[in-house]
């Protein structure tokens, strides 16, 4: 049986982010991520005066382009894209150079000073493909992520995104990115 | 930023020539190694209940070669479904944190200094033991005192107190919601939930659930706000992540909600919107009530709260027409102002007459289920009357957990008799009670201090002797019922064996029991214990489905209404919904809640409030290095008008002192505060080495606090301190 083509994204509806970390916590302990490093964050953008004011939270993590600049530059092949879409990195061929640091728009990479390489958001791959969902999406509180299948049209993802209006980040560079927040 | 990174990007892709001159040379460092522990057979998963708050959320351990390697939620839960928060994930760091209590110590400098002995539990015990008896057989079983917070454990260590013979145990609820609690059961005889899923109109005061702590509430009221579009009304001094999600924020003056409430009764009445029916059918005192408050109208309130009138009228009129579906929320920490019972009894009014009682999207009494217990032999009552006189002084308190302020006191002046031995679990005084250096002196005039923590804590660091107990993951505990909307039993099992010479608290208890001649009375088991309290959970094989579940929940939706028969009998006096109560009256308290301003602090000076984040909430969290790495250290949130006044510039240091003590805190200049009030978050500025994350770091409020309490609940008044804030 052929196995169908998958296209994993994540949909946020950063309007039920509280700030509360758990998602940043829960990556932290599943992929062993060192201190002082994070594969996800909470961005903040705080505005106004007393007592005119608002707050915005607004998760993010690598947003596993379409065409992944970080791909593209990375000398030795170790950052790479499987065909569902998330992207990698191997670290048998990671030579630290970093490039794909700088080439990420999302600032989503970050050095392991430990192992001498650059590591990412993985979207979890080891309990995706096991049919789990990746830890940030599962321990939200208020479930801001919504991770699935773009190819597949009885998916979550693929109903908010036809029914939903949304926005990505840094369109611009052509990148693709496929973290789609709702507006 | 989008343009210029491009242009990096473009930069590298056509220089890759250079890329693989520095990949060549890079090749010498290259390190191997596996990414993505194989899931090979040594991966067990394990279904146990979090215990970094008191909240009992359901978590799987995935254990990995005897190591705990994630904590997933456990859907099968229906009050904490499927999250865990920050802090439930980072309770895999208390396991293994490089701070940790590791094996038993006795003290052997002078306290506080921080010089130890580790000693066998033999000797701990022996010692503990040998300096408990010499207090009993000179001052009598009652001059020790035995404070516990919350735990599934905490049972077998207030038997210990009370099986010694002493009455004095002394717990945690009148630092934090004795008032709520005892508001609410003087209304309507019970703490009921609040259906914040289902509700169509929240108001939240005296409480920020968006931020200060992560619980089932939190995600209900998300739901409700988020998704089924209920208004959300919130006053605070503060803007809050609660404010920033809020449909209207209200920067109300600080401690006179009250004002807001009354004024809001005032309109409802007065424009006949109450729940009439309901109010006739269920209640009494309602035609006092009506009086009462004839004289608190909302120009009268914008005065006090300076809440436009327009608007208290505004909202009081659609939380009536929202009516069983409208809930002013009652709030946890409820330690504030020294009328805080009053204001929250104000509360139980206000939803009481609007009829949100036993509604869907109203407040809810708790289902409950039944549980087995372990029958242990029973002991004498101790004898002597309690040392805080609680009964002479809060008679309508909760005699059993004590009032901590009015215990202090009492200790300190040695009235009505002296206290010379202090056993502590899984409490921090030094952290939890206002004014640090009163507590320094309470620790001073003991002849014996004996602490069983998990970790160092401040209280820890003043112990005489320290038992390290086993951490949540590493013990089974006793059965617990979550009563509810939806009911559901929770079991704590064994995740992983201990990895110090740590004991979980039964053990501990039974240790200093057998050489204190109390070993008789706990002669048994965990796995007894358990066993026992599973035989009468409403599940066929109990035990093996919580072991093999780690919770259980009646299937089925809530039902709602119960209670809503016009014979049904509320636990009050009169039997009825007490709008207007006898037994305040009887009690010497104001029957109806009465609104006098708080006092405001003098030119110079500012009013400390209080306040709490989700990733610590409390103050044994901020050492955890998971969570320890998004908050270094506390600050004070000044407002930029008196920062300027006093010259005072953002992330510079200044001192902040009270009548009680002085502490350096970095300023945060912030329009996110009132002018009239400054803010700073609990647990830091710690005085143990042992929390080396947060030793000395920051500061903690419980130096500058003053000690204050509610009038009727005993509950501590964290919010009526005034400071003074000066450049450092």
């Amino acid at each position: 049986m052929a196995m169908k083509k998958k296209r994993y994204a994540l949909v946020i509806d950063s309007r039920k982010c509280i700030n509360c970390k758990a998602c940043v916590v829960a990556c932290k302990a599943e992929n062993n991520v060192p201190i002082g490093n994070f594969r996800n964050r909470i961005n903040e953008e705080r505005k106004g005066e007393y007592p005119k004011l608002s707050i915005n939270f607004e998760p993010e993590q690598c947003h596993h382009c379409a065409d992944p600049s970080c791909v593209r530059v990375c000398p030795t092949g170790a950052s790479w894209q499987r065909k569902d879409g998330i992207v990698l990195v191997n670290y048998d061929e990671c030579i630290g150079c970093r490039y794909c640091m700088v080439a990420c728009p999302y600032d989503a990479r970050y050095f392991n000073e430990a192992e001498g390489v650059v590591d990412k958001c993985t979207l979890c791959r080891h309990r995706v493909d096991k049919g789990d969902i990746p830890a940030c999406v599962e321990t939200c509180p208020s479930k801001v992520r919504v991770f699935g299948d773009l190819e597949d049209t009885t998916s979550r993802v693929h109903e908010l995104l036809s029914t939903r209006r949304y926005r990505v980040k840094e369109p611009q560079t052509g990148n693709g990115p496929q973290l789609y927040y709702l507006l | 930023m989008g343009t210029i990174r491009m242009d990096r990007r473009l930069f590298l892709k056509s220089a890759g020539a250079t890329a693989g001159a520095v990949a060549a040379l890079q090749v010498g460092c290259l390190k191997y190694f596996k990414k993505g522990r194989s899931s090979a057979g040594d991966t067990k998963e394990i279904p146990t209940t979090c215990e970094l708050c008191p909240n009992k959320c359901s978590a799987i351990a995935v254990v990995e070669g005897g190591f705990v390697k994630k904590l997933n939620p456990n859907p099968e839960n229906p009050k904490s479904r499927d999250m865990l928060c920050a802090r439930g994930n980072a309770a895999i760091k208390q396991v293994y944190d490089p701070d940790r209590l590791k094996q038993p110590m006795i003290r052997v400098g002078a306290r506080g200094e921080g010089k130890w002995k580790p000693v066998s539990w033999d000797e701990a015990f022996d010692f503990a033991a040998k300096k408990l008896s010499e207090v009993k057989d000179k001052y009598g079983p009652q001059a020790s005192l035995w404070s516990s917070t919350e735990g599934f454990q905490e049972v077998f260590f207030k038997n210990l107190g009370l099986s010694f013979g002493s009455p004095n145990l002394v717990r945690h609820p009148t630092l934090c919601l004795a008032s709520v609690n005892l508001a609410y059961s003087a209304t309507f005889g019970t703490v009921p939930s609040f259906d914040l899923l289902n509700s169509k109109f929240v108001i939240m005061s005296g409480a920020n659930r968006f931020e200060s702590i992560i619980t089932p509430d939190t995600m209900d009221l998300i739901g409700g706000v988020m998704e089924r579009k209920a208004k959300l009304v919130y006053l605070d001094p503060r803007f809050t992540v609660t404010a920033a999600k809020a449909d209207e924020w209200y920067p109300i003056k600080p401690g006179t909600d009250l004002a807001f409430i009354l004024a809001m009764i005032h309109v409802i009445i007065a424009e006949g919107r109450h729940s009439k029916d309901f109010v006739a059918t269920y209640t009494t005192g309602f035609e006092q009530l009506a009086e009462h408050v004839k004289q608190y109208t909302p120009e009268w309130a914008e005065k006090e709260t300076e809440i436009p009138a327009k608007d208290i009228v505004r909202i009081a009129r659609e939380f009536a027409d929202a009516g069983a579906r409208a809930l002013y929320y009652a709030g946890r920490r409820s330690s504030w102002y020294q009328n805080d019972f009053q204001m929250r009894r104000a509360q139980a009014i206000l939803n009481a007459i609007v009829g949100n009682w036993d509604q869907m999207g109203g407040m809810v009494p708790n289902a409950k289920l039944p549980k087995g217990e372990f029958l242990f032999m029973p002991w004498d009552e101790p004898k002597a009357p309690r040392v805080d006189e609680v009964q002479k002084e809060f008679p309508l308190a909760a005699a059993g957990d004590g009032v901590y302020l009015k215990l202090r006191e009492n200790v300190l002046s040695g009235k009505p008799y002296p206290i010379k031995a202090w056993m502590v679990y899984k409490q921090d005084p030094m952290n939890s009670l206002p004014d640090q250096a009163k507590t320094l002196k309470m620790i001073e005039q003991m002849d014996f201090i004996g602490v069983i923590d998990v970790q160092m804590s401040d209280m820890a660091w003043y112990a005489d002797v320290v038992f390290p107990e086993s951490a949540y993951l590493e013990r089974t505990d006793p059965v617990e019922v979550m009563p509810g909307i939806w009911p559901a039993v929770v079991f704590r099992q064994q995740v992983v064996k201990p990895i110090h010479d740590t004991k979980p608290n039964l053990e501990i208890v039974q240790g200093l029991a057998k050489r204190l001649g109390l070993g008789d009375y706990f002669d048994y088991t965990i796995e007894q214990w358990v066993e026992a309290e599973f035989k009468d959970l409403p599940i066929p094989m109990a035990s093996e489905h919580m072991k093999k579940h780690g919770v259980w929940a009646a299937s089925g939706q809530p039902s709602y209404g119960k209670t809503l028969t016009p014979d049904h009998r509320f636990v009050t006096k009169t039997g009825k919904i007490e709008i207007f109560s006898e037994r305040l009256q009887e009690a010497g308290y104001d029957p109806l809640p009465v609104y006098a301003a708080p006092v405001q602090p003098p030119g110079d000076r500012f009013r400390l409030i209080l306040g709490r984040v989700g990733y610590f909430t409390h103050a044994n969290q901020s050492n955890n290095v998971w969570l320890h790495e998004f908050m270094k250290e506390n600050d004070l949130w000044i407002n930029p008008k008196p920062a300027e006044r006093l010259g005072i510039r953002d992330g510079a240091y200044v001192s902040v002192s009270s009548s009680v003590g002085s502490v350096k805190l970095k300023a945060r200049v912030t329009g996110e505060i009132r002018p009239d009030c400054v803010f700073m978050l609990h647990g830091f500025g710690k005085k143990s080495k042992m929390q080396s994350l947060v030793y000395n770091v920051g500061a903690s409020d419980a130096v500058i606090l003053e000690t204050a309490w509610d009038k009727v609940s005993g509950n501590a008044a964290f919010h009526e301190t005034f400071v003074k804030v000066a450049n450092a």
